[in-house]
């Protein structure tokens, strides 16, 4: 070995440790200077963003009064891993929470599955419990800020709608929406979501790797407060609301009133329907499941959903479009003789003396008489068909609102049916004439309207020509207007000046001779249209379309009771009450109101269904 | 070149503390400080109501650094020749800590590696390394030492292997790879440089043993090494047919029998290899030998390899796993990895500052005094101070090689080597480890670090060494007792 092999050696060695230095250099340079992810990973692991749920706006009857209000609760959260594992009071905790130890345990058992991550424990818990709650400390959980939906008068379970926990699938179409959100459903919820959800907040807190809060970030100057959601007033008449509830209750159908000089809606009741804080709160699952398993479907709005055949009422549009294409003049007389024979068959009719002329049509009710009208209608000699006839015929009815939907305010509207030539034509193979189509004349057969259509066409006469969409919220926090659409016209093809016999005939009906006598109000010159109509499922819909006063209208009404029987049994009574508690301000006929409360219905058909329905479910709980 | 380069420069101060190397009593005690300050910052709460509590960590350290102090005092005071003296006997009383340890020790963290004491652990490695070292030093310093011959080679292997069985045994196999590293100082001391080839090839066998599978591996040693050969003998065509024998030879044999294509490689390179052996010891050609008998040793180590790996315990199976990228984990064991690069990624140039490292602050890395003390470093100081600190390291560790260097005789030089070497491997692993370059072993930064064990085992030994080359000047000899 040379002398110096030695210190050769040890400047070898020495290269060897300034390698190390560069190498550890080199990557704490990377690491440090270089990549810049590590400061975006350092603060989101000490930085958690935290929704701050915004209040929920409140939605006003016409008149100011609350129909919706926000409550605030609260979800009791918790992180799995923060719990003592020297265990805690799970009794006292459960309590508190108002649960059972056994719930308790098993949404512990839930929490660990992803302990780090928060878990809902329970919801709606009231501030009182709250704070309760603050004082016993529990170690890992956490309340969270949340309102819930609070309905002063319980009533318009349908038309309100309800709030809802978001499902998987709107998170994933809508940006603004996470899980654990809550979203309007139906009615008014639904309708004005944008509106009444305000604008979520967001603060940014520290947390330690335990989890535990160490206070805000940066102090709080990023945060962003939540906006409370916008107040609506709506165009319901609390009041008439829950009135017409009562009255409808145990009855199937809908009522709807409009206030024709603005299209604003005072009533929409569908039948049967529910207490909507049914809807809030724990038990809200259970309620709701029970619902659904009710065969007459209280969930199912028939207000602006069904489609029931308008039976007698849609007369006044059958002479309205008449006297319009020039086929029917006001004093063109038509026998009856108890009824309409055509062919080898007969359109029955009531007793009543004959010949008549529209008024006292209209006001009878005479169904031989729009038969007449109806034919004249659509084989008119300027057609060349009856293809074309039935087309225009269409075109008149769509402009009155019918088989299409209104473009209001509210989600789900249905649009109803109006048979076409092209119909026809699919059903009779192309041979059909205007025998075939003759049960249109009197609203039945394929006619499908929805109640809020009906309600319209009460309006449209009153109004003597047009209407205005009906709509639900006329006023929003902090607009001067809602959309421009609600405050034009909407003219039908018909000209004013043929709704004055029609008026006319719907004004003796009640005030001098006619079916809807019943709908009399002293001093405030009712008009209305009895309708029965004839189903294949039992007993005729009773209807009743009505507006009053005759001039200068304030309410449109339209009531449809299914399997009530004739028209002025009991859709003429709702109708008229809910007229008179409007216009008058009181009751003058209580024996009125208990009559139409204990009328007697028998929806034998919905009670077969139910019970077929529960005896499925039995078997099927068995297996 | 460097016969000029005179390293035993020293002023005229004669006193023994005159005579120390002020230079790494300095280093050492800025290493102390710094350590200090960073577990003040990694273990300070702020609601505590008594902040000179025994119970805060600092203030352990604090009583720590205290007795540590006392330490190097006693050690400087010493005659130096007793270090000589008394290496055997400690190193025979290190290897009865250490087995008596196995026995009785208590586990933390799955090795048995500790003893306590009413309260204090002890962890008998850190003083067996001095023992080590010291016995390094003794053996060889001997007169008539040469470590170029094999009995003395074995004799050297023997003073590293002994310890490290029983500390693999106690399952601290991360401290037991430290007196690895005096690999580095058998180099100073001449060792024949054959044995580094081997070395590094039995490393990136390991290394390559987990990447890829044994088929791939053997392939393409086959082809390498027959390259190799081909290139050296320059029969570059027999050579070929040799190649296409062999290939020929596994196909046909994984086809015509139920054997797989691993076994069937196995056993045709296996033939191969000891006929070809057969064939160049006959014909003397030792040239090819080589690549034959490193061959042989592949087909020896992965396998084995393998077979060891499926032994480790499963938390180690995962670090070595997730170090070469096989394995990606990071709510488990890469999460140490990350947060602790999260860390210190997040200081950037200047840091946080004291106290404001945010990651520290609030836990988010584990270990955050102790093993993992760098972190604070890197994210309240930034990579200056990373840079800073990893400076003085170097500075020590240069100065400890320098100091051996100077002095005159062989054990203090070896012994200054051996404490230079167990540095740079604690401070290579460690902040390696924190930076991501080393997978996660259970090693102190020297000095920095929280806990007492370790901070009196580096006093001692660095201690040992300022006062082995304070002795220089001594004029007597380690030799003439």
């Amino acid at each position: 070995m040379a002398p110096n092999s030695g210190l050769q050696r040890f400047f070898t060695l020495r290269y060897v440790v300034f390698l190390v230095f560069v190498v550890l250099a080199g990557r704490l340079f990377y690491v440090q200077i270089i990549d810049d992810k590590y400061k975006d990973l350092a603060t989101s692991n000490i930085m958690r963003p935290e929704v701050e749920f915004p209040m929920r706006g409140e939605v006003l009857d016409r008149y100011g009064e609350y129909l919706v209000r926000s409550r605030v609760c609260y979800d009791v959260m918790v992180i799995a891993r923060n719990i003592p594992k020297t265990g805690f009071d799970t009794l006292r905790l459960a309590e508190i929470l108002d649960i059972t130890p056994e719930r308790l345990e098993r949404q512990l058992k839930r929490a660990k599955q992803a302990p780090r991550a928060p878990f809902l424990i329970t919801g709606y818990l009231s501030q009182e419990a709250k704070l309760v709650f603050d004082e016993g400390e529990f170690d890992g959980f956490f309340t969270r800020f949340r309102t819930a939906r609070e309905y002063p008068r319980k009533v318009g379970g349908n038309l309100l709608g309800y709030v809802s926990e978001v499902t998987e699938e709107q998170v994933r179409k809508w940006e603004y929406y996470s899980s654990g959100d809550y979203i309007g459903v139906g009615g008014v919820e639904s309708a004005y979501e944008t509106m009444l959800r305000g604008e979520k907040g967001v603060s940014y807190r520290i947390y330690d790797t335990h989890g535990a809060a160490m206070g805000p970030y940066k102090d709080g100057d990023m945060d962003i407060l939540p906006v409370k959601g916008l107040q609506l007033t709506s165009t319901i008449d609390g009041r008439l609301q829950e009135f017409t509830e009562e009255l409808m209750e145990g009855k199937v159908g809908a009522a709807v009133a409009i206030e024709p000089s603005t299209g604003e809606i005072l009533v929409m009741v569908s039948s049967p329907t529910y207490n909507p804080d049914l809807m809030v709160g724990r038990q809200r699952n259970n309620n709701y499941a029970q619902m659904l398993h009710d065969q007459r479907n209280p969930q199912f709005n028939r207000a602006v959903k069904a489609k029931y055949p308008p039976g007698s009422t849609f007369k006044l549009v059958q002479g309205l479009i008449g006297l319009q294409e020039g086929v029917l003049r006001p004093t063109d007389m038509h026998p009856c003789h108890g009824g309409y024979s055509y062919g080898r068959r007969k359109m029955k009719c009531h007793d009543h003396r004959s010949p008549i002329d529209l008024r006292d049509a209209v006001a009878t009710s005479c169904n031989a008489y729009f038969c007449y009208v109806f034919k004249d209608i659509i084989t008119n000699p300027k057609f060349e068909n009856i293809a074309e006839g039935v087309k225009t015929w269409n075109d008149y009815v769509y402009s009155f609102g019918f088989g299409r939907k209104l473009d209001s305010d509210f989600t789900g509207e249905g649009k109803g049916y109006v048979p076409t030539p092209e119909f026809y034509d699919r059903t009779y193979n192309g041979r059909w004439n205007w025998g075939s189509v003759i049960s249109c004349a009197i609203g039945q057969g394929e006619m499908g309207c929805t109640p809020l259509q009906m309600a319209n066409l009460a309006a449209i006469v009153a109004n003597r020509g047009y209407y205005y969409i009906p709509h639900i919220i006329k006023h929003i926090e902090g607009r001067d207007s809602i959309d421009r659409r609600f405050y034009e016209r909407q003219y039908t093809m018909v000209d004013s000046v043929h709704f004055v016999p029609i008026v006319e005939g719907m004004w003796r009906g009640v005030n001098v001779w006619g079916t809807s006598g019943g709908a009399r109000l002293e001093g405030w010159d009712v008009c209305g249209k009895t309708g029965t109509a004839q189903n294949p499922n039992g007993r005729d819909h009773s209807t009743f379309l009505s507006f009053a006063p005759k001039d200068n209208p304030k309410i449109a009404v339209s009531v449809y009771v299914e399997h009530g029987g004739f028209g002025a049994s009991v859709a003429l009574p709702i109708a008229s009450l809910i007229e008179e508690l409007y216009l008058t301000d009181t009751i003058r006929r209580p024996e009125l109101v208990e009559r139409v409360k204990n009328y007697p219905i028998n929806y034998y058909h919905y009670d077969k269904k139910q019970r077929e329905y529960d005896l499925r479910r039995a078997k099927q709980s068995a297996k | 070149m460097v016969n000029d380069y005179n390293l035993s420069s020293r002023g005229g101060n004669t006193s023994l503390f005159g005579r120390l190397d002020m230079t790494a009593v300095g280093l050492y005690i800025a290493l102390v400080i710094v350590g200090f300050v960073c577990i003040t910052a990694a273990s300070f709460e702020e609601e505590s109501l008594n902040y000179l509590s025994f119970s805060h960590n600092y203030m352990k350290q604090l009583m720590w650094i205290g007795i540590s102090s006392v330490v190097a005092l006693v050690i400087l005071l010493l005659d130096r020749r007793l270090f000589h003296m008394f290496a055997y006997p400690a190193y025979i009383a290190g290897l009865c800590l250490l087995i008596a340890c196995l026995l009785f020790g208590r586990e933390v963290n799955g090795a048995k590696a500790w003893f306590e004491f009413g309260g204090v652990r002890i962890q008998p490695v850190e003083f067996a390394k001095i023992a080590t070292a010291l016995m390094m030093a003794r053996v060889m310093s001997s007169y008539s030492f040469n470590i170029k011959r094999l009995p003395d080679l074995m004799k050297v292997a023997g003073v590293i292997l002994l310890p490290l069985a029983i500390i693999v045994l106690q399952n601290d196999t991360g401290s037991g790879l430290v007196l690895c590293s005096f690999l580095f100082v058998l180099f100073r001391e001449g060792i024949t440089k054959y044995i580094y080839f081997p070395a590094l090839f039995t490393v990136f066998l390991f290394i390559v043993s987990f990447i890829f599978s044994p088929e791939a591996i053997f392939s393409f040693l086959l082809v390498v090494f027959t390259m190799f050969s081909a290139v050296k003998t320059g029969a570059i065509e027999a050579h070929l047919r040799f190649l296409a024998g062999v290939v020929l030879a596994s196909i046909f044999l994984a086809v015509a029998t139920p054997l797989s294509g691993y076994a069937s490689l196995m056993i045709v390179t296996g033939i191969a290899a000891v006929a070809l052996g057969a064939v160049a010891l006959k014909a003397r050609a030792l040239m090819l030998l080589w690549p034959i008998l490193m061959f042989v040793y592949a087909m020896l180590f992965v396998p084995t390899c393998d077979f060891l790996f499926e032994k480790l315990e499963p938390h180690q199976q995962n670090r070595i796993l997730t170090f070469v990228g096989m394995k990606s984990d990071p709510m488990g064991i890469d999460y140490n990895v990350n947060q602790s690069q999260i860390a210190i990624g997040s200081g950037g140039l200047f840091g946080k500052g004291f106290m404001e490292g945010t990651q520290i602050k609030y836990d988010y890395v584990p270990e955050k005094h102790t093993d993992f003390i760098f972190c604070t470093v890197g994210e309240e100081w930034g990579f200056l101070g990373a840079i800073v600190v990893i400076s003085l390291y170097m500075a020590l560790i240069l100065r400890l090689m320098r100091m051996g260097e100077r002095i005159k005789e062989p054990f203090g030089r070896v012994y200054c080597y051996c404490v230079a070497s167990i540095i740079l491997f604690h401070v290579w692993v460690n902040v390696g480890m924190t930076i991501g370059l080393m997978p996660v072993m259970g090693i102190p930064l020297p000095l920095m670090s929280y806990g007492g064990s370790s901070l009196v085992a580096f006093t001692m030994l660095i201690m040992i060494a300022i006062r082995l080359d304070a002795s220089t000047d001594d004029g007597d000899t380690l030799y003439n007792i």
